[in-house]
C-alpha cells in the first residue's frame, strides 16, 4: 500500500506518451489530458504497471464542452470530453485521464478490455454524449430507446418534436428546446393555457 | 403476466422476464434464454425507469438538485442526498474563498440519518431476497421495522419516503425534541428484531442451500468489473469509504467493516450470494452501532441556525450562487455502494455536469457473465443478492 | 343385508331399530354415512383452508389478514332469492328485520372479522370471472382437467374412518386403494399442463409431475411401513389397532409404538406437504418466478376448483396421517369409556376428534408454508430420492427387525365388529429397547455428521444471538 503522488503517477504517463499533457482545474484539481490515439498504451500502463495497478475503474464519464468558459490551459473548444478516473485497489492512490474527442470524429479507443467495468459505462458516455467507442463488443443505446435520435446530454442537443406519434409539447406550448443559461436571451413567454379544464 | 416466450433453434427458448415483476425489483426487464431448466444467456435491458436526471442537473441551480436525488435512490434517499451535499461542499471547500464548515450538530444528524437510512434499505434488500427465494415472512417482519424509521423521518422532516433533508452546509431542519429517545429506543426493540429475523431465515438450511455457491464473483472480478458496497465486500475486498476516505463524522467513529468470509461453510464459497446477503446484515448491526455513538456525540442545539458547533445548516446560499470553476469528483458509501459525483461548475449557480454514479449500474453490468449457467429459479435469488434498484441503473 | 355396506347397515338397524330396515332407514344411513362427512367436514373445511391460511399467514407475518369484506351483501342476495315472490321493498323489510336479529347482530360482525366475508367475496369473485379458454388449448383436456384434480383429492376419502360407524367404503385393501387412486391426480396435473397449449404450463406440469410421482416412493413406503407393523392394509383395523384400554390410550398410537414408525411418520408429512405441492416443495406453481406453473392458463371458476383439490389435498394427507399414525378417531385419553357411551354419542365424539387431529395437520402444514423458503427443482428431487427414500427403507428393515425380535405377537383387544386382530408382542422392556437403541445410534451419527461439516461460521452465531 505505497500510494504515489499525482505527480509521481503523472511523470510514468508522460514517460510512455510524450503528448500527455498535465493540467490542473481552475480550482486546483490536477488531471491528465492524453490524446485519443494514446489512450490504449496509457491505459495499459495504468492498469498493468505493478507500481501503478490502477484496478478499478471509479468512473467513465464524459461532458460537453460547447459551452465551457475556457482558460489558456483548456481553451474552449466544442469537443466532448470522456474523463475516466481510476483507483488501484492495492496502492490507494487515483487518478484522472481527459481524452477530447472533437465533434466531427467523435471517436476513442475502448478500454473494456482492461476494466470490464468499462462496458456499461462506455455504453452509457455513447447513448448520452455520441462518442463511438472503437473496440467495444456491444456499443448500444442504454439507457435511451434503441430507435432514439440525438445524444441528450449534448448541450446543442433538440428534443424531437415527437416520439411514436406522443408529441413532445402540448397544443399552445412553446420551449426553446436547450436549457437556458446565465446570458441567454429571454424565450418567449409561455401563452396562457385556453380554458378548457385541466390539461 | 410476464411471459412470453419464442422458441429458438433446438430446445431453447428465450423467456422475457418483463419490465412488471411480480419481485420488487422495480421496472428492469431481463432476456433469459434456456432450455427450461439452465440460463444459457441473461442480458437485461435498460432505460425504463431513466427520467434524465443528470440533464435536469444541467437545468436548475445547485441547491435544487437535492430532491432529485432523492429520486435517483428512493430506498435509501438520505445517503443518496447525503452523498451530493458532500459532493457540493467539497467543491465549495477547493477555494478558501467560498469554504463552507458544515456545524458538529449537522455533521452527527447527517451520520444518525444516514446509517438509519442504511438499516432500512438493507432490511428491504435482505427481505426481498428472501421473498425472492419463496420466504414471504421475514420481507414483512423487515418492513414493519422500516415503518418504524419512517415514523422517526417523518417527524423530523415530512417524508416517509424522498426526503429532501439532507442540504449544502447541514440538514434541512433540526431534530424534533424526542427524537434521541425515539431512536434510541427503536434500536433497543429492533436488535431483538433482528435476533428473531436471522433465527427465521437466515440460518434456515433451505435458504443457505438456496444461496450458496451462487453466483460466486471473485475479489478480482469484483474489482475489475465495477462492483462496489456490499457486493464488492461480499467477495471478500475490505474497501468502504466511511473508513478508508472518511468523510463527515466517519473519520472520528471508526467504522468495522464486515467482508465476506465464506459464510455458508463447506456448501459455499467467498464471494457467493449467501455471503453477500450476512454482508448486509453485519452492516445493519454496524449501522445500529454507529447510531447509537452518535447519540452520545451530539452536541446540544444552539439557538442560532448556522452556529459551528450546535447549529444545523451553514449559510450557503451566496456561495452557491458563484461556485468556484472546475470540477470535484467525490465518493460518499450508500447502502448500494460508492455513490460518486463527479461536478462540474463553470462558476454560475447552475451546475455545467452533474455525473451520477451508482453501485446498481456496475452490478447490472455483470449480470449477464454471472448468470450463466445457473438453474431458472436462481435468476430472481441472484438478481436479488446484488440489490439493484433500478432508479440507480437509469437515473 | 342392504349391500352398502357395514357401516351403513348398522346405522340403518340402529336408525329403525329393527334388524330389517326399511327403505328410509337406508336413504338417512347413506345421508349420514356418505354424505355427511363429505359435504359437512371435507368440503366446508377446504373452502375454509383459504380463511385458515390467510389468517394463519397473517398471524404469522403479525397483520390482521382479510378482516373487511362485509357479509351484508351476499345475505341480501340471498333473501332475493329467497323471497323472490316479493316486492322488493317487502324483501328489505324483511332483511332489515333479520339484520337486528341478537343473533345476528352479535355473529356478523365475529364473522367479519374472521373473514368469511371474504371467502363469499373471492367466490364470488371467482364466479362471476370470464371463462377463457387460450386459443391453442386442447378443449376438452383443458376443460376436464380442473374436475379430475378434484376428483382424485376426493375419492381417497371413501376409505378413511371418520368415526366407527362413518366410513364409506369397507375395503380390506383401504391403504392400497388410497395410494392408487391418489395416481389420479398425477393425471390431472398432466392434463392442465398439456391442455393449456402454453411452452410454459407444459413445463410446469411436467415439473410438478415428476416430483408428485418421485414423491409417491416415500408415501407409499411409509404406508408400507405402517401395514408392515399392523399387519393388515384395511385402514380401519389399523386404527383399531391402535387402541389401548385404560387411561392413556396413546401409547398405542403408532407414532409412539416404534421410532421407526416416527420416522415414517415424519417422511410421510413431508412427503404429503411435497404431494399438496406446498413450500417448500412448491416449485412448480410458485409465484415469484418466471413462470405460474401448470394452472398459469387457468382463471376464475377453474382455477378456484384446483385450488379446492389442493387444500383437499392437504386435508387428505391430514387425515391419513392422523388415521395411520395418531389412532385415528380415538381420542388420546379414555377411550376406553368414550367407547361404552351411547352409539350417537360416541360417533359425534370420535368425528370431533378426528376433525380436530386433521385441522391440527392442516395449521401444521399451513404454518411450515409460510415460515420456510422454497427449495429449487434439483434440491427437491434430491430430497426425496437421497434423503426420503434411504430414510424409509432403513425405517421399515428396523421395523421388520423389530417385529422379528418382538418374537410372537399378542391378541389385541378392539371393539365392535373387528376382532381381535394380532399385535407385536413387545413388552415394556421390547418398546423401551426398541426406542433406547436406534435413538442412540442416530444421535451418534448426528454428532459425527456435525463434526465432519465444521460448524456454524462465527458471525451467523452472533447474528442469531448466540453471544458474539
Amino acid at each position: 500500500m505505497n500510494g504515489m503522488t499525482f505527480d509521481a503517477i503523472a511523470a510514468r504517463i508522460t514517460q510512455v506518451c510524450e503528448e500527455a499533457m498535465v493540467v490542473r482545474s481552475e480550482n486546483g484539481q490536477p488531471f491528465v489530458r492524453v490524446p485519443a490515439a494514446a489512450l490504449p498504451r496509457v491505459a495499459a500502463l495504468l492498469r498493468r504497471d505493478p507500481a501503478l495497478l490502477c484496478d478499478a475503474l471509479m468512473d467513465l464519464t464524459g461532458y460537453d464542452r460547447l459551452k465551457y468558459p475556457g482558460n489558456e490551459a483548456s481553451p474552449a473548444n466544442d469537443a466532448i470530453a470522456v474523463v475516466y478516473l481510476l483507483f488501484s485497489q492495492q496502492h490507494h492512490h487515483r487518478v484522472m485521464l481527459e481524452v477530447q474527442a472533437p465533434r466531427a470524429l467523435c471517436a476513442v479507443p475502448t478500454v473494456s478490455g482492461l476494466w470490464p467495468a468499462a462496458l456499461y459505462f462506455e455504453r452509457e458516455v455513447f447513448d448520452l454524449l455520441g462518442v463511438q467507442f472503437v473496440g467495444h463488443p456491444s456499443l448500444e443505446r442504454i439507457l435511451c430507446p434503441d430507435d432514439w435520435v440525438g445524444h441528450p446530454l449534448r448541450k446543442d442537443y433538440l428534443y424531437p418534436a415527437q416520439y411514436h406519434g406522443v408529441p413532445h409539447l402540448r397544443e399552445g406550448q412553446h420551449f426553446d428546446g436547450a436549457p437556458r443559461r446565465q446570458g441567454d436571451p429571454e424565450p418567449a413567454p409561455t401563452p396562457a393555457p385556453t380554458k378548457k379544464g385541466h390539461p | 403476466m410476464t411471459i412470453e416466450a419464442i422458441t429458438l433453434g433446438g430446445e431453447r427458448m428465450q423467456l422475457n422476464m418483463g419490465p412488471h415483476h411480480p419481485a420488487t425489483h422495480g421496472v428492469l426487464r431481463i432476456r433469459v434464454e434456456s432450455d427450461g431448466e439452465i440460463v444459457s444467456s441473461c442480458i437485461p435491458d435498460h432505460g425504463y425507469l431513466h427520467r434524465s436526471i443528470e440533464k435536469i442537473g444541467e437545468c436548475i441551480e445547485w441547491p435544487m438538485f437535492v430532491p432529485y436525488t432523492d429520486r435517483v435512490d428512493y430506498v435509501c434517499a438520505m445517503n443518496a442526498n447525503l452523498a451530493y451535499c458532500v459532493a457540493v461542499e467539497k467543491l465549495l471547500n477547493t477555494d478558501p474563498a467560498t469554504a463552507v464548515v458544515v456545524p458538529r450538530r449537522a455533521e452527527c444528524i447527517r451520520v444518525l440519518v444516514a446509517e438509519l437510512n442504511r438499516i432500512s434499505s438493507h432490511l428491504i434488500a435482505v427481505g426481498a431476497m428472501a421473498m425472492d427465494v419463496g420466504a414471504y415472512t421475514p420481507f414483512l417482519h423487515g418492513i414493519a421495522q422500516r415503518e418504524h424509521v419512517n415514523d422517526i423521518f417523518e417527524k423530523l422532516c415530512g417524508q416517509r419516503l424522498t426526503y429532501n433533508y439532507v442540504t449544502v452546509g447541514g440538514v434541512a431542519f433540526d431534530l424534533h425534541e424526542t427524537a434521541s429517545e425515539e431512536i434510541a429506543s427503536f434500536l433497543d426493540q429492533f436488535e431483538k428484531e433482528m435476533v428473531r429475523f436471522n433465527k427465521l431465515i437466515t440460518t434456515n438450511t433451505i435458504f443457505r442451500d438456496r444461496c450458496a455457491n451462487l453466483a460466486v464473483v471473485t475479489a478480482a472480478e469484483a474489482i475489475a468489473w465495477g462492483l462496489v458496497g456490499p457486493n464488492l465486500r461480499g467477495s471478500g475486498v475490505d474497501w468502504d469509504l466511511r473508513r478508508d476516505e472518511p468523510y463527515g463524522l466517519y473519520g472520528e467513529l471508526g467504522v468495522r467493516v464486515p467482508k465476506g468470509e465464506r459464510y455458508a461453510g463447506r456448501k459455499g464459497a467467498v464471494g457467493d450470494c449467501y455471503d453477500r446477503y450476512i454482508v448486509r446484515l453485519l452492516e445493519i448491526q454496524e449501522s445500529v452501532r454507529l447510531c447509537r455513538e452518535v447519540l452520545k456525540l451530539l452536541p446540544p442545539a444552539a439557538a442560532k441556525a448556522n452556529d459551528p458547533i450546535g447549529g444545523h445548516q451553514a449559510d450557503v446560499s451566496k456561495v452557491l450562487k458563484r461556485p468556484p470553476k472546475g470540477f470535484v469528483h467525490c465518493r460518499t458509501e450508500a447502502p448500494r455502494g460508492e455513490m460518486g459525483y463527479f461536478l462540474v461548475s463553470d462558476g454560475t449557480k447552475v451546475p455545467y455536469r452533474v455525473r451520477v454514479r451508482t453501485g446498481s449500474f456496475s452490478a447490472a453490468g455483470i449480470f449477464h457473465k454471472v448468470m450463466r449457467g445457473i438453474f431458472l429459479a436462481d435468476v430472481v435469488a441472484v438478481i436479488g443478492s446484488f440489490d439493484v434498484v433500478v432508479p440507480e441503473i437509469d437515473r | 343385508m342392504t349391500g352398502l355396506g357395514y357401516a351403513v347397515d348398522a346405522v340403518a338397524v340402529w336408525l329403525s331399530g329393527s334388524p330389517a330396515p326399511g327403505w328410509i332407514a337406508v336413504t338417512v344411513a347413506v345421508l349420514l354415512v356418505w354424505v355427511a362427512p363429505l359435504l359437512a367436514i371435507i368440503f366446508p373445511v377446504a373452502a375454509l383452508g383459504q380463511i385458515v391460511e390467510r389468517k394463519v399467514a397473517a398471524a404469522i407475518q403479525r397483520r390482521h389478514g382479510p378482516n373487511s369484506a362485509s357479509l351484508e351483501g351476499p345475505l341480501r342476495f340471498g333473501f332475493r332469492v329467497l323471497l323472490c315472490f316479493l316486492p322488493r321493498a317487502t324483501q328489505d323489510r324483511a332483511f332489515q328485520r333479520f339484520l337486528k336479529l341478537p343473533v345476528v347482530r352479535s355473529l356478523l360482525p365475529i364473522l367479519q372479522k374472521l373473514g368469511i366475508g371474504q371467502l363469499a367475496a373471492d367466490g364470488i369473485k371467482m364466479l362471476g370471472k370470464e371463462d377463457i379458454v387460450p386459443r391453442g388449448a386442447d378443449g376438452a383436456v383443458f376443460r376436464l382437467a380442473p374436475y379430475l384434480a378434484l376428483t382424485g383429492a376426493f375419492l381417497p376419502f371413501c376409505v378413511v374412518p371418520f368415526a366407527h360407524h362413518l366410513v364409506m367404503l369397507e375395503v380390506s385393501v383401504g391403504a392400497l386403494y388410497v395410494i392408487a387412486v391418489s395416481g389420479v391426480t398425477v393425471l390431472a396435473l398432466l392434463m392442465a399442463g398439456w391442455g393449456s397449449g402454453n411452452k410454459f404450463s407444459m413445463l410446469g406440469g411436467m415439473r410438478a409431475v415428476a416430483q408428485l410421482v418421485s414423491y409417491e416412493i416415500p408415501v407409499g413406503l411409509a404406508v408400507a411401513g405402517v401395514v408392515l407393523w399392523s399387519g393388515t392394509m384395511d385402514l380401519h383395523a389399523i386404527v383399531a389397532q391402535q387402541y389401548r384400554p385404560g387411561v392413556f390410550t396413546f401409547v398405542g398410537w403408532n407414532l409412539v409404538q416404534s421410532p421407526f414408525l416416527a420416522a415414517l411418520a415424519g417422511v410421510f408429512f413431508l412427503a404429503g406437504l411435497a404431494e399438496c405441492q406446498r413450500t417448500p416443495f412448491d416449485m412448480a406453481e410458485a409465484e415469484s418466478e418466471l413462470v405460474s406453473g401448470f394452472n398459469t392458463e387457468y382463471s376464475g371458476l377453474r382455477w378456484g376448483l384446483f385450488a379446492l383439490a389442493e387444500y383437499t389435498e392437504m386435508l387428505l394427507i391430514g387425515a391419513l396421517f392422523a388415521t395411520l399414525f395418531l389412532g385415528g378417531y380415538q381420542s388420546p385419553i379414555g377411550e376406553q369409556w368414550i367407547v361404552g357411551l351411547h352409539p350417537l354419542l360416541a360417533t359425534l365424539l370420535h368425528l370431533g376428534i378426528f376433525v380436530v387431529k386433521f385441522l391440527a395437520s392442516l395449521f401444521l402444514m399451513v404454518w411450515i408454508r409460510w415460515t420456510l423458503p422454497r427449495y429449487r427443482v434439483d434440491q427437491v428431487m434430491r430430497l426425496c430420492w437421497l434423503t426420503l427414500v434411504p430414510i424409509c427403507l432403513v425405517a421399515v428393515f428396523g421395523l421388520a427387525v423389530q417385529l422379528v425380535l418382538a418374537g410372537g405377537t399378542e391378541a389385541g383387544t378392539a371393539y365392535g365388529r373387528l376382532a381381535a386382530l394380532p399385535r407385536p408382542a413387545l413388552g415394556v422392556l421390547g418398546h423401551l429397547l426398541g426406542w433406547a437403541v436406534p435413538v442412540l445410534l442416530l444421535a451418534v451419527l448426528v454428532r459425527i455428521a456435525r463434526r465432519r461439516h465444521g460448524g456454524m461460521h462465527p458471525a451467523l452465531r452472533q447474528l442469531t444471538g448466540g453471544g458474539s
